[in-house]
């Protein structure tokens, strides 16, 4: 078995008295595609959090393979309204050390058909917003990508445009790790559920493994 | 670039493209140091004060064949204080209730000692409570000076008379009682006449050296009276408005509350835009999104305050004001400017980082700048804790670097000095303001 590329050991996150996320142990390894399922509150976006390193944890630790790279498309789209598309682009591509910031920033807007437009990316729609959202997380080719209810907002072919570019990453050894609430999703790009209730992670298998769960349950 | 860069680069976009916003952040802090300006020139303004006159003075006194005239002596006064004639029971009861700051009172018999010129006069003066009471006991010991100066010029006339009369004698009155003098020089001839002895000669000697002493009383009383005499020069230098102390104040002030507003909004933004996750997972720490809102707020004020100076200056030159502005000061200036402007806005950065919403980081800059302002305001020799509070604070020390940078002979001192000052506030509103960064985060 390969070594993962990122781990939660025991990792979890309070929120003052509120535990968000009790102690977790998480492997994520090449060619993974992981789905992360639970209702509202349940511990999924904390949990992408930690792994992406946007929160500390409180108890335990986040493991990442050495020089992994990882991208995190957060719930709420993490931009600057004032800065346009290409503007909010270009300055990620800066911070991430893009070698040709220009040509990375011009790729993502056709790739994701974002308007080149000098207008803030707060006036766009909330699925261009999700769009740019999603962008910005591809920048500085990520191995590892963290997507939180990534085609909430999405049309479907900027959804099958997503699946096809994480499908590509997971055949370059790369792997994804997304949260949903979509079932069709689900079986059709996951290979492994991990399951959260109440901040705890009740389930880690296969999805024929969950389905079966899920009917005995029912 | 590095990333501390990029993200300033960031806020000066987001800042140019926020003009409305921009245009507040100015025209608020003037519009304040104007209303400060106002309000000083108001705490300036006459003090109310009491004469309680018990001794119904008349409108003019012959003192020593000089005559005083009272009336024009109070109208003098009424350019320092606003004086108002009350009954002694009206004047105790507007000073308990505070209308009146102080009560001069002129006691019954005060002209008539005045007149006898054989003893002081007394004045009574009561004073409240307050700051302002120690100004107006200033301005009624300037006004007792200011008759004394005149009445000694009446008493030496009336004790150079007496020396007359003792060297010449003749009749005079003392005490309002006729006196015959008989006079050293009218003695010398009475002895001159007797036959002359030892004993004569020696009188007539002592005579003699009386005479040459007294003949120089005049100078000696007038320089007793005066051992110091301040010869007021005409009005000069420049107005109150266009002082090297408002320049200073107007700056700081203006920088003050650019400076913790723009960090302490810009920060917690951050949080509203959602991207400190994103930032803070390896891309930007947050010790570099600190310091990259102390570095905005630096950059804006260096940038506000050398315009606010450079206009300061044209109008001082294209009016032609006494002194000019020192122009060739304004590197040094800026060096203070941005001290300044980084010391502040790592406090608004600390504000920010508590707030953690624009809008709340926003209201409570607000109300953390004025009590900074004021603090700042109040003199430390009046109010000793305001003045312990204000040094740990960087208003107060911004002033003091600009006004030495632009106007001091030898700036050197006070403004290492201060920028030490500001530089260790800013490090250490800093350091605060990284450790609460992390509740950004939550």
């Amino acid at each position: 078995m390969t070594d993962p590329l990122l781990a939660a050991r025991g990792a979890g996150r309070r929120f003052g008295r509120r535990d968000a996320l009790e102690p977790t142990e998480l492997e994520v390894r090449p060619g993974d595609a992981v789905a992360l399922v639970g209702p509202n509150g349940a511990g999924k976006s904390t949990l992408l959090a930690l792994l992406a390193g946007a929160l500390e944890p409180s108890t335990g630790r986040i493991e990442r393979r050495k020089g992994l790279r990882v991208g995190w498309a957060p719930q709420r789209p993490a931009q600057y309204g004032r800065l346009s598309a290409r503007e909010n682009l270009e300055l990620f591509a800066r911070l991430e050390g893009e070698p040709d910031v220009a040509a990375a920033a011009a790729g993502l807007l056709r790739a994701f058909e974002l308007p080149d437009e000098a207008s803030p990316s707060a006036n766009l729609s909330v699925g261009n917003r999700q769009r740019l959202n999603l962008a910005i997380s591809l920048l500085g080719s990520p191995d590892v990508l963290l997507l939180d209810e990534p085609t909430a907002a999405l049309d479907q072919e900027q959804r099958r445009r997503l699946w096809e570019r994480v499908g590509a990453l997971r055949q370059a050894g790369g792997a994804i790790v997304f949260a949903t609430q979509n079932l069709e999703e689900l079986e059709r790009v996951a290979d492994r559920v991990v399951a959260l209730r109440d901040g705890r992670l009740v389930f880690d298998g296969t999805v024929g493994e969950y389905d079966r769960a899920q009917a005995l349950s029912a | 670039m590095t990333r501390i860069a990029l993200l300033l680069r960031k806020d000066l976009l987001v800042l140019r493209r926020s003009p409305l916003l921009l245009g507040i952040l100015l025209a608020y802090p003037l519009a304040i140091a104007i209303l400060v300006g106002l309000v000083a020139s108001y705490g300036s303004s006459k003090a109310r004060v009491a004469l309680v006159d018990e001794d119904n003075l008349p409108p003019t006194v012959v003192l020593g064949g000089k005559r005083f005239d009272i009336e024009r002596t109070i109208r003098q006064v009424s350019d320092n204080v606003k004086l108002v004639r009350l009954s002694p029971d009206d004047a105790a009861r507007q000073l308990r209730t505070g209308r009146v700051v102080a009560v001069v009172t002129v006691p019954p018999g005060f002209v008539a000692t005045l007149r006898g010129m054989v003893k002081s006069p007394q004045l009574e003066l009561e004073l409240s409570r307050g700051t302002i009471s120690s100004r107006v006991e200033q301005q009624v010991q300037a006004l007792v000076f200011s008759l004394n100066s005149q009445l000694q010029r009446a008493y030496i006339q009336s004790n150079l008379r007496y020396v007359t009369l003792i060297l010449e004698g003749g009749d005079g009155s003392f005490l309002g009682r006729p006196i015959d003098v008989l006079g050293i020089e009218r003695a010398e001839a009475l002895l001159r006449e007797q036959p002359q002895t030892a004993r004569t000669r020696q009188l007539l000697e002592f005579l003699g050296d009386a005479r040459l002493a007294l003949a120089n009383t005049d100078d000696a009383l007038r320089s007793t009276a005066h051992p110091i005499e301040l010869v007021r020069a005409p009005l000069r230098g420049r107005t109150w408005v266009l002082s090297a102390e408002v320049q200073a104040y107007a700056l700081a002030l203006t920088i003050t509350f650019l400076a913790l507003l723009l960090a302490a909004g810009s920060l917690a933004a951050e949080r509203d835009e959602n991207v400190v996750g994103r930032l803070a997972r390896g891309l930007v720490g947050l010790g570099e999104l600190v310091w990259a809102k102390v570095a905005l707020a630096a950059t804006v004020a260096l940038g506000v305050g050398l315009a606010i100076a450079v206009a300061f200056g044209v109008i001082i030159e294209v009016g032609a004001i006494t002194g000019g502005e020192p122009w060739r000061r304004l590197p040094l200036l800026a060096a203070g400017l941005v001290l300044a402007g980084g010391a502040v806005g790592a406090l608004g950065a600390l504000v920010g980082a508590l707030a953690r919403e624009a809008r709340s980081a926003s209201v409570v800059a607000l109300l953390v700048v004025m009590p900074i302002v004021f603090l700042g305001l109040i003199p430390a020799e009046i109010v000793p804790v305001a003045g312990w509070v204000s040094n740990a604070l960087p208003f107060v020390h911004s002033v003091r670097f600009f006004s030495s940078a632009l106007f001091d002979l030898s700036p050197w001192r006070e403004v290492v000095r201060q920028g030490l000052w500001l530089a260790a506030l800013g490090a250490i509103f800093g350091v605060l303001a990284r450790l609460g960064a992390r509740r950004l985060l939550v």
